[in-house]
């Protein structure tokens, strides 16, 4: 790991006043999808770190109108983790990491000189380690998501539009009770409901189209070839030997344009 | 038990040896029959207190009632045990208590007997699970501390049940003699709420501790090192995350159960 802090470091610092109430905090983490503030003075010194977890104590000691009433007025500085811990951005990443170990915290402060300049958190971290990953271009299994966003028949339209709009997916594979697909909803099956809007009693069974499936080991170009032939922009990646198993992932045409725009993918020679 | 009963007063070694003797009668039933019944409260302190037992009567604490913890599995056989023994149950204080507690009244000698089961529930629970094996005929000693040490509004009869306990039994890592510290510690280390209410117990107990003319400098002395040494224990046990963050919000929110007299 030669990368130092500053190469995977988030510039700039997103913070809050120490006299924010929860409801203030919870709407900044909302709007700027982070999971953390910076709670800083008045001056911009960063007194303490409240995170989205701080903020679940409002709803987990809210048991009745007293304690609720209460945790209403409680503050960011009230329940923000304190002293920050930081690291300078000119060290490695193998401190930030030590000392996210060490410390079983999410997120460092990172300072210039001691003068604050970003934040470092696991996500940074996450996000680095899906940019590792050696470009492989041979089978569906080299370029399919493999982390879904499943959903059960009897799922509320609504709530599927929810989840899709808040994971950034456009499609949502729907499942029965022991996992096996049943079909897929996708951002094309809603539209009709735009113009309209939605009957609340609907489910996504009542608007989710078959699932195409593609084997697991299959190339790129019979994927393209399925996609093309079927006019489906997304297939559900199975084993052919084990089709009610739980499915591996999902590929869509985008994860195959994605792998054709990387700098060392052949369409970029 | 009647947790707030007042539990202090004369009482004659005659009527000591009344619910001494009735408490052999009954674990010996329970015993032959294999159940499990372990005593807790004052009789349970004497039991296991040999050496220091003198204070709860130097001291004026008397017995009011006979208490015991026990596996909810087991609760058909003492009922049948407690009947054939003479005593009646009130049936409405075991159902309103959704079966977690039973009150029995013997009409003949007006005895009456409490029985926990599964747990002892009123500031906070202690579980009895795979611990009432530990230890007989009553619970483990870092229970009994823990039974005194759980009420918010504590008075004079659990503090001088305590300093007994400190008194007669050192602070260690096991059950077999010694106050299960690291049991306690672990609790706690769980529990913000627990930790509050105990930690808040013993350091009232150190400090009452002070104050009784019945105990030697010596005694003072030790229950002091043993609250300060219990203390440090606890604060040295690690903190999660949720205990760190409840924490933060303190005494501003209820930690406790009320207390519902029966």
């Amino acid at each position: 790991m030669n990368k130092l802090v500053r190469d995977l470091m988030h510039p700039g610092l997103l913070s809050c006043r120490p006299n924010a109430t929860l409801g203030q905090v919870a709407v900044l983490l909302n709007q700027h999808h982070v999971h953390a503030l910076i709670v800083a003075d008045r001056d911009g010194r960063p007194v303490g770190i409240i995170s989205d977890i701080d903020l679940l104590a409002g709803e987990w000691l809210s048991a009745d109108s007293k304690s609720l009433a209460t945790m209403r007025k409680l503050t960011a500085a009230d329940l923000m983790s304190q002293p920050v811990d930081s690291v300078e951005a000119n060290l490695s990443l193998t401190e930030a990491v030590r000392q996210l170990i060490e410390k079983d915290i999410s997120r460092l402060l990172v300072t210039d000189k001691g003068k604050p300049v970003g934040v470092i958190s696991l996500s940074d971290f996450v996000a680095s380690v899906a940019l590792e990953e050696k470009p492989r271009r041979e089978t569906v299994a080299d370029v399919m998501a493999n982390a879904i966003l499943v959903c059960r028949e009897k799922t509320p339209i609504y709530s599927a539009a929810r989840s899709m709009t808040e994971a950034g997916w456009r499609s949502v594979l729907v499942v029965d009770a022991r996992g096996v697909p049943q079909g897929v909803l996708s951002g094309k099956d809603l539209l009709p409901f735009v113009k309209d809007g939605v009957d609340e009693s609907l489910t996504v069974r009542d608007l989710m189209h078959p699932a195409l499936t593609i084997d697991v080991n299959a190339s790129l170009r019979e994927a393209a070839d399925v996609m093309i032939q079927k006019h489906y922009h997304r297939l559900v990646v199975i084993e052919e030997k084990d089709p009610e198993a739980f499915p591996f992932g999902i590929i869509s045409s985008f994860d195959i344009v994605a792998a054709m725009a990387k700098p060392d993918s052949i369409w970029q020679v | 038990m009647a947790v707030n009963a007042i539990g202090m007063g004369e009482q004659n070694q005659s009527e000591r040896d009344k619910f001494e003797n009735e408490l052999k009668r009954i674990i010996k039933t329970a015993d032959e029959s294999g159940i499990i019944l372990r005593v807790i409260g004052a009789l349970a302190f004497q039991i296991h207190c040999p050496k220091f037992g003198f204070v709860q009567s130097a001291m004026g604490r008397a017995y009011t009632d006979i208490d015991f913890a026990a596996y909810g599995r087991q609760t058909k056989q003492i009922q049948g045990l407690m009947t054939r023994l003479g005593y009646k149950e009130n049936q409405e204080v075991f159902i309103v208590s959704g079966g977690q507690r039973a009150i029995h009244e013997n009409p003949t000698t007006g005895l009456h007997l409490d029985v926990f089961y599964e747990k002892l529930d009123f500031c906070h629970a202690i579980l009895w699970e795979g611990r009432l094996e530990v230890d007989s005929p009553t619970i483990p000693l870092a229970e009994l501390l823990l039974e005194k040490m759980q009420i918010v509004q504590i008075n004079e009869k659990d503090v001088i049940d305590t300093i007994m306990l400190l008194l007669e039994h050192p602070l260690g890592d096991s059950d077999k003699e010694v106050i299960n510290i690291k049991r306690i510690a672990e609790i706690c280390s769980n529990d913000w709420g627990f930790w509050r209410t105990v930690t808040m117990n013993l350091e009232k107990v150190r400090v009452l501790a002070q104050g009784y003319s019945q105990l030697t400098s010596e005694q003072k002395s030790r229950v002091e090192s043993q609250v300060n040494e219990a203390m440090a224990r606890i604060e040295k046990e690690p903190k999660p995350l949720g205990w760190r963050l409840r924490a933060r919000v303190g005494d501003r929110v209820k930690w406790y159960k009320d207390v519902e007299e029966v």
